[in-house]
C-alpha cells in the first residue's frame, strides 16, 4: 500500500499536466510556434527585427492575437486559417510568449551602454 | 578553369602537335605566315594539359619541331605589351583561376611582372575572383584585373559580373580565346573557343571587345579602363585571343597609349540653380541617397548640403553615404520622413519609384503612392547616362520634376554654392529649427532601438542579431575598423549600434543580390585595406558563403587580415519566410517551408571548413556568454595579420 502512493502521486501530477496542456501549454506552444513559422519574421525569443513586430514578452491579449493572425491578409504578415493553426495552438503560443522572461533593462547592460 | 579532362586520347593529340609543328616549320617565318596571322606576328598555341616537348618527343620517336615565333629577334611576347598596359593603368592586382587560353598573359605576369604590379590572386572560382575584384574597387577605388578562361571561365563568372554592374563597380576582365579555326588546336580548346564569347555578358557590361592585332588589344584595354572608370562605373571584358597574347612584335611596332582619365558629368548649372531653389524653398525638404558615395569625398559634401538646408537624409546604404550617427541621419525613420517630405532630393536611387510608392507582398499585391501628393521630385543620377535593355535592374519608372542625368559626387559642390547663394535669413532659420527637431526625433527613436528593443533576447541561443552586433562592437570600437557587407540580415543593427562616420568604413551590398558575394567581395575590400592597417570585419551568410567556400583558401594564401562573423541562421533563410507566405496564402500547409530552404541536417562546421583550408575557425557558439571572449580572440588573430572565421550560432534576423 505504501509503495502505491509515489505511483498515485506521479499519476495525479500527469493528469493536472494535460488539463492544463488542454488550456494553454507554454511549452508545446514553443515547439508549435517554431513548426507553425512564426520564429521566421518574430524570432525564435518573439523578439522581432526588420522580418515582423516584437511579439514577447508581454503579448497583446490572446483574442487580439487569435484575430490578427487569422485576418493577417491586409498587413505584411502572412494570414493562419484554423486550419494551420487551431485555436488551441494559438493560446499554446500565446502562452509560450508570455512566459519569455523580461530582458534586464538597457541600462543594466553594459555592451548597450558602449558608445 | 577547364573543368573537364582533355577530349582527345592523348595518343591522337601528339600526332596532331606533331603534324601541326611540321606545317609551321614548312612555312617560311616571318612571310606568308606574318601575313595570314596579322602584322604582329603571331604563334600558334597548344592545347591545354600538353605533355612537356621532350615527353613528346619520347612517345612518337622522333624529333619534333616547333613555332619560332616566340624567339623572333627583336620580337617581345605579345602578353608583356599587355602587362605594360596594367601597369600603364596602375592595376595592382589580377585575379586568375587559371587556364590554357589566358596562358601568354599568366607567364608575363610571372616571368615578365614577376608577379609584381600586377600580382596575382589565386582564386578557386571565377564567381569568387569577380567578387573579390568587387569588393576591391569599392574600397580602393579603382579596378582590379580579371583573367579568365574564354567560354567556361567567363560562364563560372556571369552572375558576379551581374553584381558588379548593378552595384556599379568598374573592373577589367581580360578573358583568352582561340578564334582562329584553321590553327587553334583541335579539342578541348576548340571546344572552350567562341565566336562573340563575351556575347553572353553583353547585357550587363559596359562595354566589351575582341581585338584583332595586338596594337589593336593594348588600345582596346586603355579604352576599356576609361569607360570602366567613367561614372556610371561598371564591368569591361576584353577576350585577348591566345595568339595575340602568345605572339609576339617588336617594340617598335606596338604603342602604349597613356592613360586618360575621365571627368565626370555635372549637372548643368541652370537646373542646379532650380533643384537649390526648390530646395531652400522647401517646407520639408528631404535627400535620399543610394550609391552615391564614389570617393572619400561624398560624405563631407552630403553633411554640408543637409545641414545647410535642415534636410532629413534617408540613407538607402548602397555606400558610406553618411555618418550612421549624424542627427540628420533618417534612415531609422525612413518611412515617415519620406512620406512627409514636399521635396524629395534623389541622389544616384536605383529606384526612386520604391521611393514615392508602396508595394506589399501580399496574396493580392497592393501597390499605392507613399510620398505627399504634389511632392516634387528631384533626381541626379549618373545610371542616367547608361542603361540596357535586358535586366530589369533600373526599376519601375518614376517620374520626375527634374532630373539631372549627371553624377551627384559630381555636382554636389555646384549645387552647396548654388544652395548658399538661394538662402535668405528666414530660410536660414527655417533649417535650423528644422534640423533640430528631426534631430532630436531620431535621438528618441535611437534610445529606444538601444535602450529597449536591443535587450529583447539579449541571452537568447541561437544568439540574437542585436546581442552578436554589440558584442562585435565592443571588440572593434577602439580599432581603425571597416565592415565589408551588408547588415540588413541582421536587422541592421550595425548600423544602429555602431558609428559610422568615416568614409571608408561600409561599402554597400552586392548590387544584384546574388549569393556568392559576400565571401569573396570581403577578401577583395580586405586587400585594399591591408595597406592602410584596418581591423577589417565580414558579417557572412551561411548559406552565401557555401556557393564558393574557396574563397576561404584565397583569404588564407594571400594572407589577408580579415574577421568573418559567420551569421550562421542555417538556412537560406528569406527563402524560408517566401516558402511560408505562399503555404499561408493557400491555406495549405505552413510545416514544410523549411523542406529545400534550411541548411540543416546535417550542420555546416564553419570552424572546421574553415580550419580545412588553413584558417583558424572558432565556434560554433551558440551560447552568448561564450561570445565575447571567442570575438576577442578572433581579434588577436586579425591583427597578428591573419583571416579568422567565428561561426555564430545566430537568430535568423
Ligand atoms: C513571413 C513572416 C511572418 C510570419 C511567418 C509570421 N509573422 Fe506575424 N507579423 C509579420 C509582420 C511583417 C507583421 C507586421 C504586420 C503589419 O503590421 O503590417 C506581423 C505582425 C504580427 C502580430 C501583430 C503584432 C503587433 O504588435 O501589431 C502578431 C501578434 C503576430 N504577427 C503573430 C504571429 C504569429 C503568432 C505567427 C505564427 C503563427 C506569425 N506572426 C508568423 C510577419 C510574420
Amino acid at each position: 500500500m505504501k509503495s502505491m502512493i509515489p505511483a498515485l502521486v506521479i499519476g495525479l501530477a500527469c493528469l493536472s499536466a494535460s488539463v492544463s496542456s488542454a488550456r494553454a501549454d507554454a511549452a508545446r506552444g514553443k515547439e508549435i510556434y517554431t513548426k507553425v513559422g512564426c520564429y521566421q519574421c518574430h524570432g525564435y525569443d518573439g523578439q522581432g527585427g526588420n522580418t515582423g513586430p516584437r511579439l514577447a514578452p508581454e503579448p497583446m491579449e490572446l483574442d487580439a492575437l487569435k484575430t490578427f493572425i487569422r485576418n493577417a491578409s491586409a498587413t505584411a504578415m502572412p494570414p493562419y486559417s484554423a486550419n494551420l493553426v487551431s485555436d488551441g495552438d494559438v493560446a499554446d503560443i500565446h502562452a509560450y510568449l508570455a512566459s519569455v522572461r523580461k530582458p534586464p533593462a538597457g541600462k543594466d547592460i553594459p555592451l548597450l551602454n558602449n558608445p | 578553369m577547364d573543368e573537364g579532362k582533355p577530349a582527345v586520347s592523348r595518343r591522337n593529340f601528339l600526332a596532331a602537335a606533331a603534324a601541326s609543328g611540321a606545317a609551321v616549320v614548312a612555312t617560311p617565318p616571318g612571310a606568308g605566315q606574318a601575313a595570314a596571322q596579322g602584322a604582329a606576328g603571331l604563334a600558334k598555341s597548344a592545347p591545354t594539359s600538353a605533355p612537356s616537348h621532350a615527353q613528346m618527343e619520347a612517345e612518337i620517336g622522333k624529333p619534333i619541331k616547333v613555332a619560332a615565333t616566340m624567339a623572333e629577334p627583336g620580337g617581345r611576347p605579345g602578353s608583356d605589351y599587355m602587362v605594360d598596359v596594367l601597369r600603364a593603368l596602375d592595376i595592382d592586382y589580377v585575379a586568375t583561376n587559371p587556364a590554357s587560353s589566358c596562358r601568354g598573359l599568366h607567364e608575363s605576369i610571372n616571368n615578365y611582372a614577376m608577379n609584381k604590379k600586377p600580382e596575382l590572386l589565386t582564386a578557386m572560382h571565377e564567381e569568387v575572383a569577380t567578387a573579390m575584384a568587387h569588393g576591391y574597387a569599392k574600397v580602393s577605388g579603382k579596378p582590379m584585373g580579371l583573367l579568365f578562361h574564354g567560354t567556361v571561365g567567363i560562364q563560372h563568372a556571369v552572375m558576379a559580373f551581374y553584381n558588379a554592374w548593378c552595384d556599379r563597380v568598374p573592373m577589367l576582365v581580360m578573358s583568352g580565346n582561340h578564334i582562329d579555326a584553321a590553327h587553334r588546336p583541335p579539342g578541348i580548346p576548340t571546344t572552350h573557343a567562341a565566336q562573340d564569347p563575351l556575347s553572353i555578358v553583353r547585357d550587363f557590361t559596359k562595354w566589351d571587345d575582341q581585338p584583332g592585332s595586338l596594337q589593336a588589344a593594348v588600345e582596346s584595354m586603355m579604352r576599356a579602363h576609361k569607360i570602366a572608370m567613367t561614372p556610371p562605373y561598371g564591368p569591361v571584358c576584353i577576350s585577348l585571343d591566345a595568339h595575340l597574347q602568345e605572339g609576339s612584335a617588336p617594340a617598335s611596332q606596338i604603342r602604349i597609349p597613356k592613360m586618360t582619365k575621365v571627368s565626370p558629368a555635372q549637372g548643368n548649372s541652370e537646373d542646379v540653380r532650380d533643384a537649390a531653389r526648390m530646395l531652400v524653398a522647401a517646407q520639408n525638404p528631404v535627400i535620399v541617397v543610394d550609391r552615391a558615395a564614389r570617393t572619400h569625398k561624398f560624405q563631407g559634401l552630403l553633411v554640408e548640403l543637409a545641414e545647410l538646408l535642415g534636410a532629413g537624409v534617408v540613407d538607402q546604404l548602397g555606400r558610406q553615404n553618411f555618418p550612421s550617427r549624424h542627427p540628420l541621419n533618417q534612415t531609422s525613420r525612413a518611412r515617415g520622413v519620406a512620406a512627409a517630405a514636399d521635396v524629395l532630393l534623389g541622389l544616384e536611387l536605383n529606384d526612386f519609384w520604391g521611393i514615392v510608392n508602396s508595394y506589399s507582398d501580399v496574396a493580392e499585391p497592393k501597390q499605392g503612392r507613399r510620398a505627399k501628393e504634389g511632392a516634387k521630385l528631384i533626381s541626379i543620377n549618373s545610371r542616367d547616362l547608361f542603361l540596357k535593355a535586358n535586366y530589369q535592374d533600373f526599376q519601375r519608372f518614376q517620374d520626375v520634376d527634374l532630373a539631372m542625368a549627371a553624377d551627384a559626387e559630381a555636382t554636389l559642390p555646384a549645387l552647396i554654392e548654388a544652395v548658399k547663394s538661394a538662402m535668405t535669413p528666414e530660410a536660414r532659420a527655417a533649417a535650423a529649427k528644422r534640423g533640430a527637431a528631426l534631430g532630436s526625433a531620431v535621438a528618441k527613436q535611437v534610445e529606444r532601438l538601444i535602450g529597449v528593443d536591443a535587450t529583447y533576447a539579449w541571452d537568447a541561443s541561437p544568439i540574437s542579431t542585436a546581442r552578436l552586433s554589440a558584442e562585435l562592437w565592443a571588440v572593434i570600437k577602439n580599432e581603425d575598423w571597416a565592415l565589408v557587407s551588408r547588415d540588413v540580415r541582421l536587422s541592421n543593427w550595425p548600423h544602429r549600434l555602431w558609428n559610422f562616420d568615416k568614409p571608408y568604413q561600409y561599402i554597400g551590398d552586392s548590387g544584384g543580390a546574388g549569393q556568392g558575394y559576400g565571401m569573396g567581395a570581403a577578401i577583395g575590400a580586405a586587400l585594399a585595406h591591408r595597406e592602410h592597417g584596418r581591423f577589417v570585419v565580414n558579417l557572412q551568410g551561411d548559406g552565401d558563403l557555401m556557393y564558393g567556400p574557396g574563397a576561404l583558401w584565397s583569404a588564407v594564401h594571400h594572407k589577408i587580415p580579415l574577421m568573418t562573423v559567420m551569421h550562421n541562421n542555417r538556412a537560406y533563410h528569406q527563402e524560408v519566410m517566401h516558402v511560408q507566405r505562399v503555404g499561408n496564402w493557400r491555406d495549405r500547409g505552413v510545416e514544410r517551408a523549411h523542406i529545400g530552404t534550411t541548411i540543416e541536417n546535417p550542420h555546416v562546421d564553419f570552424a572546421t571548413l574553415a580550419r580545412s583550408m588553413g584558417m583558424q575557425g572558432i565556434g560554433p557558439i551558440a551560447d552568448p556568454a561564450e561570445l565575447g571572449p571567442a570575438l576577442r580572440r578572433a581579434a588577436q588573430i586579425v591583427k597578428a595579420g591573419e583571416p579568422v572565421m567565428v561561426d555564430v550560432v545566430s537568430q535568423p534576423r
